[in-house]
């Protein structure tokens, strides 16, 4: 069977925001070929997986990387894969298979607040964006009926119309902490890529608690559908086939790219127009390992942006017991959040952030506790039922701003195909650690609320990585600081596109993946709108701020 | 609203006694390589032991997890993976129990009685609970898990959990309050 | 209505000046009351399942109804008059509905159920047909008729056909049973036509008498045994878990209806009142039982709760996922919802695997039907459950549904590979057609035969 090798629109990844851009130009007629690294995998086994997992509490343990397209795993032990230069690590987690990382996602959806599109402008921080909240507008719509979105109304984001559905059904113990809350915090149910109602052929929510690391029924919108749509679509996809160069011509066009099958053969594809979609570190990456003559730094790299930036949604916590049975895990992982605290004059002074309660439950984080504490006997039962009924858990979203030397870079280590790992050089800034210092107010105002007992703060200095990879593609009207133009076009390369939550040039408090797909479902838009096609319904993409 | 537990499969006689009062019915029972004070530990009879190994693991089994009853297939399953993993286990086992007997050692306080000694049994007893409540066996990179639903960390809890990937019930089942 | 716009034209202008003259001979136009009626009688004989499209206008036809002898069309019974059966008398009414004869003389195939229809009564009928003319909006758009491969192309067979089995006396209470009985017994032999579905046919495709409500085929779907036995039929059942069943599609632990039955639930029987459905069950339950003997249990009897969890905890998957074993399958696809011992959802809105009737089945149709297409009901008001034809292959599918019926159900029943790859594509087509044409051609050889011999006699 001849594999295709041409089109006019080759998409390097996978995920659901390559997977969304693929299906939206495949659908206006275009031919569209996606290059995914890794294999494809069911929802069948990777529930399998969890279930016979020795690790649970470890959402990678049902994603095991294939020889052939290595992503990075902490657990048992470090495979070494994402060299860490620091200061501090970024241990982020991905999946290079097809359908990529959301496939263990909690779903969140929030779109940016009006305000995270001009921080530097209104706050003296960071750098504003090239568009604004309002010329990204209907793409957030699109993203939100594409995936199925709903969510409390008024949560700091303005909605020219409605949710695609009703908000997904509140589990007892998020009722009991909004409650208590009330008083001082308005708690919201989240806004979700999540059913609460049958949508597009697939179930509403029945309360697996499992959405990380995996929804065994696509209750919860994912990459794995998304690229299913794109395929149903017309899009060709070719898996196990790892891209490690883009080829370009004398004009700086794109002309081809070469990956290696799961036998180490190359093979070279040709197209038209290039979209890199591989996600926020395999994006940057790519770039740099097909530096020429030409392009000494990489491809897009003029500005020598690419990589640079690097920016996550660090999180710390508080755990406490409450003072009466909650009994979390009952229902979705992620239901409810403070979001008030996302934007104010407060922000020249220190990260906002959001708060998200969460609904996993205690059992396996409880029952490692006790067995590490040495607690055996008849009081492991009675100890593991009251923290299961009573423990409670409160993390912090926080900001963190863009700076230059935190990014990604080609490590001299080359990993199992011999291609250059990627490197992290990253920190925890004060901007950063100040909104961290004041969330512990926060936390503790609302242990006692809820009667908290046992406090336990998460480890002083210790921030966990959220898995929210932005900067790196950063996107700008001006080619000396940006990577790509308003339009996700690289600067360098007028047949290269960009499209993923690298693009995003800061990373508000809000989980990336909406602000990533509608930015991308807006370039593909202006691909289009420039080739005279532009897609059944879709409005056509506004010039933008042009700052 | 009450759902059926997954309670194990009760595979021996649970006893009414209290731990601590001595029982001689659960002492001929043990047979004579566990003495009076373990023997008060263990909450249940172990009816026809297949071997010495075996009601051994089964005793600890019974004090380190304070459970009154135990699935005997699951049993034999988690203690061929233990013994597959450490060829000294069974002897470890006698030996644990000696110890406990010895100095009539309650498992609340064991494990740090055996890490202040730096006693060569100290791993014992967390990777039988890690194997009964967990259901996994094995050091970090060799572990299985040869129990999930079964393990007793989501038994203990299945008249309000589900494991997780099990379904809670109909959409907004979860807003109930957990009774 | 069959060949409507092949009527010869002196037929149409008799039938028009017919018309013409029951409409000056009306006296006044019906009631709301008789209209609502007949719309109520309209939802009990459940009309609008084969006279509608998915989708489309109210009774307007177009649904291509696949019946042994072909595929049948069904009408446009809208009050149109170019397109529609608004030219019909009552009289032409009743006669289509209750003998099978439309306006122009032509012979309805009983996949329009005028056999049971039969047993209308004649008030019934006028309410019926108040409700067709005045009730319902009328849809000028055409059916295409049906073209079927002959024999069956000469519809006047049907008249030989009727005489032989059609029953024309509509329905006499029974003196000595209730009213509540006698009340079901109408609604379920007259209107819910459930005979059509769940009663035996002979070979030449009549009802069985004898065997009433023993069990038949809908397409591929089985359609079972609800006799009063308490083994081969519905004797088990408590009235309340038929009447939840029939209202619902679900008798929670027992039950869940898919296909036709669903279908019929959706459109008819869950608009039937309270008071009718008990009635209906009244009545099914004194049905005279019909036992097959291979019955040694209710269907809603087999199996219990259990895992062969043992056998796939620390087990990894085979490379070749065609030898993924049944509780691999079951623990990938089905665990979720129906739990590890197959006991349902603590609220049984997932049903319990065992105790279930469609794993209690012999036939295993229904189950495979279901694994492969899932059931979704309209108006989400039962839980829907996913279908997994595009999550496992043939042979899958089959070491999955082999698995279950024997460790949650009726071992008898067999799942098989062909078996999945045929239901995948909507069930065998009847081969029906081809057998009567061979017969017929096979009994003119004969025939041909026959008279030759006897003129060679004659001439010696």
């Amino acid at each position: 069977m001849a594999e295709p090798s041409s089109a006019d629109f080759v998409v390097i990844g996978s995920g659901i925001i390559g997977a969304l851009t693929a299906r939206k130009l495949v659908l206006a007629g275009a031919s569209v070929l996606i290059l995914e690294a890794g294999p494809r995998v069911t929802r069948g086994e990777l529930t399998a997986r969890f279930r016979n997992s020795p690790r649970r509490g470890d959402w990678m343990s049902p994603y095991p990387p294939v020889p052939w397209a290595p992503h990075p795993i902490y657990l048992p032990k470090d495979n070494g894969y994402l060299v860490q230069a620091g200061p501090y690590p970024y241990a982020a987690e991905y999946i290079r298979q097809v359908g990529g990382t959301t496939w263990h996602w909690a779903a969140h959806a929030w779109r940016n607040v009006p305000n995270d599109f001009r921080i530097k402008t209104l706050y003296g921080v960071g750098v504003d964006w090239p568009i604004d909240y309002d010329d990204l507008e209907p793409w957030y719509q699109e993203a939100e009926e594409i995936m199925g979105v709903s969510g409390a109304p008024d949560t700091g984001s303005p909605r020219k119309k409605p949710f695609p559905m009703e908000p997904v059904a509140e589990p007892y113990a998020m009722r009991r902490i909004r409650e208590r809350c009330a008083s001082a915090y308005p708690v919201v149910t989240n806004t979700t890529a999540r059913n609460s109602r049958t949508y597009d052929g697939r179930p509403a929510c029945c309360g697996n608690n499992s959405c990380q690391p995996i929804c065994p029924i696509d209750a919860q919108y994912h990459g794995g559908v998304a690229i299913a749509s794109a395929e149903k679509a017309g899009a060709k996809l070719l898996t196990n086939a790892n891209v490690y160069k883009l080829e370009h011509d004398a004009q700086g066009r794109i002309t081809a790219a070469q990956y290696y099958d799961s036998d180490k053969r190359s093979h070279r594809v040709t197209g038209k127009t290039f979209i890199v979609a591989a996600n926020g570190i395999e994006s940057p990456r790519l770039l740099l390992l097909s530096a020429s003559d030409k392009y000494p730094r990489g491809l897009a790299n003029s500005s020598d942006m690419v990589g640079r930036n690097l920016m996550d949604h660090p999180s710390t916590s508080l755990t406490f017991d409450a003072d009466e049975d909650m009994w979390l895990g009952r229902g979705p992982q992620s239901p409810s959040s403070i979001n008030t605290l996302r934007d104010g004059a407060f922000r020249s002074e220190h990260a906002p952030y959001r708060l998200d309660f969460t609904n996993i439950s205690r059992v396996n984080g409880a029952i490692t506790a006790l067995i590490a504490g040495g607690v055996y006997g008849p009081e492991i039962e009675k100890r593991l039922r009251y923290a299961c009924a009573r423990e409670l858990n409160v993390k912090n979203v926080l900001e963190v701003l863009p700076d230059p030397e935190h990014r990604i870079t080609l490590a001299d280590e080359k990993d199992a195909m011999g291609i250059p790992k990627p490197q992290a050089h990253y920190a925890i800034d004060d901007y950063t650690r100040k909104g961290a210092e004041r969330s512990k107010e926060d936390f503790r105002r609302i242990a006692s609320l809820l009667g908290g007992t046992n406090l336990r703060f998460s480890k002083e200095g210790d921030y966990a990585n959220n898995q929210h990879i932005c900067g790196t593609l950063s996107f700008g009207s001006d080619p000396h600081k940006f990577v790509c133009d308003p339009w996700g076009r690289t600067h360098d390369h007028e047949n290269l596109f960009c499209v993923g939550t690298g693009v995003l040039p800061t990373c508000g408090t809000c989980n990336s993946t909406e602000n990533g797909l509608a930015i991308a479902l807006r370039t593909a838009s202006h691909i289009l709108d420039q080739a005279g096609t532009r897609p059944a319904g879709t409005p056509a993409p506004s010039p933008g701020a042009g700052k | 609203m009450h759902r059926r537990g997954r309670e194990a499969i009760v595979a021996v006689d649970s006893l009414t006694g209290r731990p601590g009062r001595t029982d001689a019915t659960r002492r001929r029972l043990l047979g004579s390589f566990v003495g009076a004070y373990v023997a008060s530990l263990v909450p249940f009879a172990i009816a026809q032991p297949a071997d010495d190994d075996s009601a051994a693991f089964s005793a600890l089994s019974g004090i380190l997890v304070g459970r009154s009853s135990l699935d005997t297939a699951l049993g034999k399953r988690l203690r061929d993976a233990l013994a597959a993993d450490d060829p000294g286990f069974a002897k470890s086992t006698h030996d644990l129990l000696a110890l406990i007997e010895q100095r009539r050692l309650d498992p609340l306080t064991l494990q740090s009685v055996l890490d202040g000694e730096k006693s060569p049994l100290a791993t014992l007893p967390g990777r039988i609970v890690t194997a009964w409540y967990m259901g996994i066996v094995g050091d970090p990179e060799h572990a299985r898990c040869l129990a999930f639903e079964t393990a007793l960390c989501n038994v203990v809890v299945a008249d309000i959990l589900e494991p997780p990937t099990y379904c809670h019930g109909a959409y907004a089942s979860w807003t109930r309050k957990p009774t | 209505m069959t060949r409507p716009h092949r009527r010869p034209a002196i037929a149409a202008i008799v039938v028009l000046a017919a018309s013409c003259a029951t409409a000056q001979t009306t006296t006044s136009a019906p009631g709301t009351e008789t209209i609502k009626r007949g719309e109520y009688l309209a939802v009990a004989g459940d009309c609008v399942a084969c006279h509608t499209l998915p989708g489309g206008r109210p009774y307007a036809g177009g649904l291509v109804v696949p019946t042994p002898m072909g595929d049948i069309v069904a009408t446009n019974i809208t009050p149109s008059k170019t397109a529609g059966i608004g030219n019909y008398t009552e009289q032409q009414f009743s006669d289509a509905v209750r003998k099978g004869v439309a306006a122009d003389g032509g012979h309805l195939y009983p996949a329009m159920p005028y056999t049971s229809y039969a047993k209308i009564t004649d008030d019934d009928i006028a309410a019926l047909y108040a409700y067709f003319m005045h009730g319902v909006d009328s849809v000028d758009v055409r059916t295409t008729p049906a073209h079927l491969a002959f024999p069956f192309n000469m519809r006047w067979l049907m008249a030989i056909w009727n005489v032989m089995f059609l029953d024309t006396h509509p329905f006499q209470p029974v003196a000595g049973q209730s009213a509540e009985w006698n009340r079901g017994a109408y609604l379920t032999e007259a209107l819910e036509h459930c005979s059509v579905c769940h009663s035996p046919r002979n070979l030449l495709f009549a009802e069985s008498t004898s065997k009433r409500l023993a069990g038949g085929k809908v397409g591929p779907w089985d359609a079972p045994n609800i006799t009063s036995d308490p083994n081969s039929g519905i004797g088990g059942w408590t009235n309340a878990e038929l009447v939840a069943y029939l209202k619902h599609g679900d008798a929670h632990g027992k039950a869940q209806a898919a296909g036709s039955m669903a279908e019929a639930i959706d459109y008819s029987l869950r608009h039937l009142t309270d008071a009718d459905l008990r009635a209906i069950v009244t009545y099914v339950k004194t049905v005279p039982a019909v036992h097959d003997a291979a019955d040694t249990r209710p269907r809603f009897d087999w199996g219990g709760p259990s895992n062969e969890l043992a056998a796939i905890r620390a087990v990894a998957w085979p490379a070749n996922q065609a030898q993924l074993t049944g509780p691999q399958l079951y623990d990938a696809w089905c665990a979720t919802c129906h739990q590890d011992n197959a006991q349902g959802s603590f609220d049984r809105e997932m049903p319990p695997l065992y105790h279930n009737t469609a794993l209690g089945n012999p036939e295993s149709n229904n189950l495979v039907l279901v694994m492969l297409d899932g059931i979704h009901r309209r108006g989400d008001t039962v839980l829907p459950m996913p279908g997994f034809a595009q999550d496992m292959t043939d042979h899958q599918l089959a070491t999955l549904g082999a698995w279950l019926v024997v460790r949650y159900g009726n071992p008898a029943a067999k799942v098989t590979d062909a078996q999945i790859t045929n239901l995948r594509q909507g069930g065998s087509p009847s081969h029906l057609v081809p057998v009567v044409q061979v017969a017929i051609g096979v009994g003119a050889v004969i025939a041909v035969a026959i008279i030759a011999l006897l003129l060679r006699r004659r001439m010696h």
